[in-house]
């Protein structure tokens, strides 16, 4: 898809979830579906099956997210995967994320962690990125399993990983 | 007989029955004198001239004989000495065969050799890159294999606080990093 349509699809969803008033909640949301859908081949091949009628398709992403995500986010997400959009979902909902921080005059920060964190955790990291990159952030954070522990989190082009997953690459490529 | 009895007896009559009568024997003595004489005159040329010309005849043929002869014994020389080039030359030819011939083993032999070497050489390469690649994939394998059971060994040795305590730590440097 070109990057003006997915450009529009986010701008659509932002506009959907800013007037339903539920913006930070459908975007952080939104934010997450995307990783899962990126990391899940079964989850992605389903809901990119050409095969399988959109309201059937529809219908999983209702079963997915019914009951644990807000209806706004379940419905935008049932829409794009009924426009046979599925593909470019992660790369729709990255844009809107940047849109959102944006508006927010903020910068994503993406953060990897091995383990969920706390909200204090989140709070106290969000505060020592803000300080080690001088610029507001919008925190994002991503449970991966194969990060193995520690946290990589990523703000614009820079990296700052402190992953056990680097450093085991590092003995690796050493040995 | 004397002359008288000879002049007494008539010349008509033979004094023996055995001769001829005289006048007979004098007429028939000149009869052959002059026969005698009209042949040695006339035919004896004739003979003599034919004899001439007969020996010059077969002188002639001793002559074209000898002159054949003489032919034929060149002749047979050309053809024993053509004999002999026929047998020089079929002896060239078996001699330029047989050195074609071994020529032809010799290089035969040389790149059969040649090709021999060669896919020795190649084989040797072969097994080396096999016993390479399959040394490769080896450590490739056991590096993988490796690699994963860290992952699960760390992951086990990984518990909450130990993970808490990673976090906490990057929470800590980052936040001192400026």
């Amino acid at each position: 898809m070109s990057d003006a349509r997915i450009d529009g699809y986010a701008r659509a969803l932002f506009e959907v979830a800013r007037a339903e008033g539920t913006l930070d909640e459908v975007e952080d949301e939104l934010f997450r579906f995307a990783r899962s859908f990126e990391s899940s081949d079964q989850l992605r091949n389903t809901l990119t099956d050409e095969v399988i009628p959109a309201e059937k398709r529809q219908a999983i992403v209702e079963t997915l997210l019914g009951g644990k995500a807000t209806a706004t986010t379940t419905q935008l997400v049932g829409m794009v995967i009924g426009a046979g959009r599925g593909r470019d979902l992660p790369a729709i909902i990255d844009k809107l994320v940047q849109r959102a921080s944006s508006a927010k005059k903020l910068e994503v920060a993406e953060v990897r962690t091995a383990v969920a964190l706390s909200a204090d955790q989140q709070a106290r990291l969000k505060a020592a990125l803000a300080n080690a990159t001088g610029k507001q952030l919008n925190l994002k954070v991503i449970v991966d399993p194969s990060v193995l522990g520690g946290v990589v989190a990523t703000v614009g082009d820079t990296v700052i990983d402190g992953s056990v997953r680097s450093r085991l690459d590092n003995v690796k490529s050493r040995l | 007989m004397s002359v008288t009895t000879l002049l007494a007896v008539d010349p008509a009559e033979s004094l023996h029955w055995l001769f001829p009568a005289l006048p007979e024997v004098i007429y028939g003595g000149i009869a052959s004198l002059t026969i005698f004489a009209a042949l040695a005159k006339f035919a004896l040329p004739q003979f003599k001239k034919s004899l001439a010309a007969r020996s010059e005849r077969i002188q002639k043929e001793i002559d074209a004989s000898a002159s054949d002869l003489a032919t034929a014994e060149g002749d047979a020389a050309r053809i024993r000495t053509a004999l002999g080039d026929i047998d020089a030359e079929r002896k060239r030819l078996l001699a330029d065969a047989q050195a074609q011939a071994d020529a032809l083993l010799r290089d035969g032999r040389a790149r059969l050799t040649a090709e021999v070497v060669e896919l020795e050489a190649k084989a040797d390469a072969d097994i080396a890159a096999a016993a390479a690649r399959s040394g490769d994939e080896l450590r490739t394998e056991i590096g993988r294999l490796a690699g994963e059971a860290t992952d699960r060994v760390i992951a086990s040795v990984l518990d909450d606080s130990i993970q808490q305590q990673l976090v906490e730590n990057f929470i800590s440097k980052v936040g001192a990093g400026r």
